[in-house]
């Protein structure tokens, strides 16, 4: 039973893209696994064509509970469950100030849904809030998605920092490169300067078409096209994570 | 009226596919999976070990599906190996089905159950935003054997969506779509096609006795149960699947020679001599490859006593006694084959089946009468000898009160079904702590006699021979080792079966046991 959150302070680095990706491979590989759409855009609940309820906004996820479990919803694949986001969850930051330990309401609430799942993905909205807080609170993981920029490696920096601020270790923090183009001299360096470092995974999730057509196709790009260079760059991150998640 | 846990049902002859499919067009968006069409073996355990445990396993070629018996989710597809003659856990590759099948399947194998070919296909029931909301299979049956062909509807609902599921039920009652399916019911009819149901074998010794029996009626049902459990496993025995099935043959074996000598004056005495000599004859002929299955068995638990370096000797030993598993079989299964077994067997049928001429002493007594006496003498017997159990009692005395635990076992199993479920369960409970240690003690004893033999037998001179030397040589101290451990422990399992709530419990349920009414 692990919770990965998928996360970076920036926006636009594949953060959606890997969760559902990432989410749909554990379901293939037997582990009953939830995907939370904690993003208010609502892009993984979109890729995966699940609205949530009317009735559904961030005080009843907060709530938890039975407001959570009647507002999971089964994909279209075995396996794989989702809790949609919901707009409401842009203010998000103000429901939780509500609650006693606000920092750890998210942690709370997740608890009874790891009896029921093995794997619990966050597709984390690109901000540093107390929502992230809460995030990093209950997650066993921390997956950054990086682009192998000096602005991304900034942007790493400053999670180090806030981690370090909020009194949690850095060694839950595993960190990917994401959107990487060959062609770009200043990708391979920024790779080469970073691939030894600790907490730095060995798969590369490459630039290509095939991810962003995701929109188009609303699948994960396992699931549309298997053989795919992204699919089998999503294939190796997986493997690569379920070592950390068996240990 | 709504059954919302039946979600399969027979497909009214009168209706089309494309019909349903048109109405429910109307309500949702429909997509079609392309067709399938498989020839799937099912395969299970001889005595069902998966489906006991509601598992249900089928193969097509190489590829492995383990699910759910009632819900018919998938528990695993993974590819493993060709279900052909002694397919075990361990011939799977390293996975989950593995991890699923191992525990459950321990040292049997699997063997094909019943043989199917699944037609189907699969619809997709969309929303506006062309979301999956409820699947509809549509699937034919046949079996290979029997010509009905079953065509039938499953219906699954997908978490969040109750009311397109609640949708889809109303279109299908409309439809005439009420009559409900087994998902399984290809499975359990080539089961029969072959001549097999699913659990209608167990290791276990289960017999119904009613108090009004008379003691010949309960000692015949329980020796044709016996004989049957023989005949079942004869076949196994013969194609060599797995061990267990000479294991439980001479059980079969063991417990009928159990019941001639226990229970006496029931079957006429010229009788019982000629079948207990009989049977001593078919569990001698047994013995041998029983014996080396046995240490064959431990291999894996051997090679872990000993350090690497006499690792691969030791391997060679083991292929030693392979090959003498291998002709100590094939000397069996002549035997077992021979006109004088098939005599014992076919006389002893005929036995069961005609009544005496001169019938015994005791064949008329109530059976709830003398079960008690019968199992109150083994208890008695138990508890003279195992009081003088002590650490340094001598092999030969252990594996005597072994022996006579195994009869009070063996008495208490006969008749259980007359005493209150609870009660034998906690007696039989206690025993088995008891048998347990004087078992594992004896295996070790009889081990050492064997590996002690088998030095005996390794001439000196070749560097072989030394190496094979030093390895059983490390493993008679690691099984000595051990077996003086388990002398420490005789008092305190004996302490805890002769236990005074224990043996009041034995005196009320068998000693003054008053004529049922």
């Amino acid at each position: 039973m692990s919770i990965i959150a998928v996360y970076n302070i920036k926006g636009g680095v594949g953060k959606t893209a890997t969760s559902v990706n990432l989410a749909y491979l554990s379901s293939r590989h037997g582990h009953k696994t939830l995907l939370c759409d904690m993003d208010p855009q609502g892009s993984a609940s979109f890729y995966f064509r699940i609205r949530a309820a009317k009735k559904f906004n961030s005080k009843k996820l907060l709530k938890g509970g039975k407001h959570i479990e009647e507002n999971i919803k089964g994909t279209d694949f075995p396996s794989l469950d989702m809790l949609p986001a919901d707009f409401s969850y842009r203010n998000i930051d103000i429901a939780l100030d509500d609650f006693k330990k606000s920092n750890q309401r998210l942690s709370k609430v997740l608890q009874p849904l790891q009896s029921e799942y093995e794997q619990i993905f966050l597709d984390c909205p690109p901000n540093i809030t107390l929502l992230s807080e809460n995030i990093f609170f209950a997650a066993d993981y921390i997956l950054v998605p990086v682009i192998p920029t000096t602005l991304s490696l900034l942007s790493l920096k400053q999670l180090f920092d806030f981690l370090e601020k909020i009194g949690h270790s850095r060694d839950k923090v595993l960190i990917f490169f994401s959107m990487a183009e060959k062609r770009k001299k200043m990708h391979i360096e920024m790779m080469q300067a970073m691939q030894n470092k600790t907490g730095v995974l060995q798969a590369v999730i490459p630039y290509s078409a095939d991810v962003e057509r995701m929109g188009v196709y609303r699948q994960p790009v396992n699931a549309a096209m298997p053989g795919s260079v992204a699919a089998t760059a999503y294939e190796k991150l997986w493997d690569e994570i379920s070592v950390y998640l068996a240990s | 009226m709504h059954q919302p846990d039946t979600d399969t049902w027979f497909m009214p002859d009168s209706l089309q596919v494309s019909a349903l499919l048109s109405v429910l067009a109307a309500e949702f968006g429909v997509a079609a999976t392309p067709e399938y069409s498989a020839t799937v073996v099912y395969a299970d355990s001889f005595d069902w070990r998966l489906f006991r445990q509601g598992y249900i396993l089928h193969c097509h070629n190489q590829a492995w599906t383990l699910y759910h018996g009632d819900s018919g989710e998938i528990t695993v597809q993974q590819g493993g190996p060709e279900l052909n003659r002694s397919c075990f856990a361990r011939d799977f590759p390293p996975g989950v089905l593995r991890e699923v099948l191992a525990p459950l399947l321990a040292v049997r194998c699997l063997l094909p159950m019943a043989t199917v070919t699944l037609i189907g296909h699969q619809i997709r029931l969309l929303n506006r935003d062309e979301k999956t909301v409820a699947r509809v299979v549509f699937e034919e049956q046949r079996l290979a054997t029997a010509q009905p062909v079953f065509r039938m509807l499953r219906l699954f609902g997908i978490r969040g969506y109750d009311q397109a599921l609640h949708t889809v039920r109303r279109i299908l009652e409309e439809n005439g779509v009420t009559q409900p399916a087994s998902p399984l019911i290809g499975f359990v009819e080539g089961c029969k096609g072959e001549g097999r149901q699913p659990l209608d074998y167990s290791s276990k010794f289960t017999m119904e006795l009613h108090a009004g029996y008379t003691a010949r009626q309960a000692m015949v049902r329980i020796y044709r149960q016996l004989l049957t459990a023989i005949n079942q496993n004869i076949p196994g025995v013969i194609e060599d699947f797995d061990s267990e099935f000479l294991h439980d043959l001479r059980v079969a074996i063991r417990r009928t020679r159990s019941g001639l000598s226990l229970v006496k004056n029931v079957l006429p005495t010229p009788v019982v001599e000629s079948f207990k000599k009989d049977f001593g004859i078919l569990g001698s002929i047994t013995g041998p490859t029983r014996d080396l299955d046995v240490y064959l068995l431990e291999q894996d638990d051997y090679l872990a006593r000993l350090p690497t370096t006499l690792q691969p000797a030791l391997h060679a030993f083991f292929e030693g006694l392979a090959l003498r598993r291998q002709a100590a079989h094939k000397k069996m299964v002549r035997a077992l084959q021979s006109k004088k077994s098939k005599a014992i067997l076919s006389a002893w049928k005929h036995y069961l089946t005609s009544d005496d001429q001169e019938p015994a002493s005791a064949a008329e007594v109530d059976i709830g009468h003398l079960s008690g006496r019968i199992i109150f003498r083994r208890f008695k017997r138990v508890m003279k000898d195992g009081k003088a159990l002590d650490a340094a009692t001598p092999d030969a005395e252990v594996h005597r009160l072994r022996i006579q635990c195994k009869k009070l076992r063996y008495a208490i199993e006969f008749f259980s079904s007359l005493y209150p479920v609870e009660e034998i369960a906690l007696l039989v409970r206690q025993l088995k702590k008891l048998q347990d240690i004087l078992g594992a003690f004896n295996d070790l004893s009889v081990q050492q006699e064997m590996l002690h033999r088998s030095l005996e037998g390794l001439r000196a001179g070749s560097h072989r021979n030394l190496e094979q030397a030093a390895a059983l040589g490390g493993l008679m101290q690691s099984l000595f080792q051990q077996q003086q451990e388990l002398r420490g422990h005789f008092a305190e399992a004996f302490a805890m079966f002769s236990d005074p709530q224990n043996e009041a419990l034995f005196n009320r349920l068998f000693r003054n046991r008053q004529e049922p009414s």
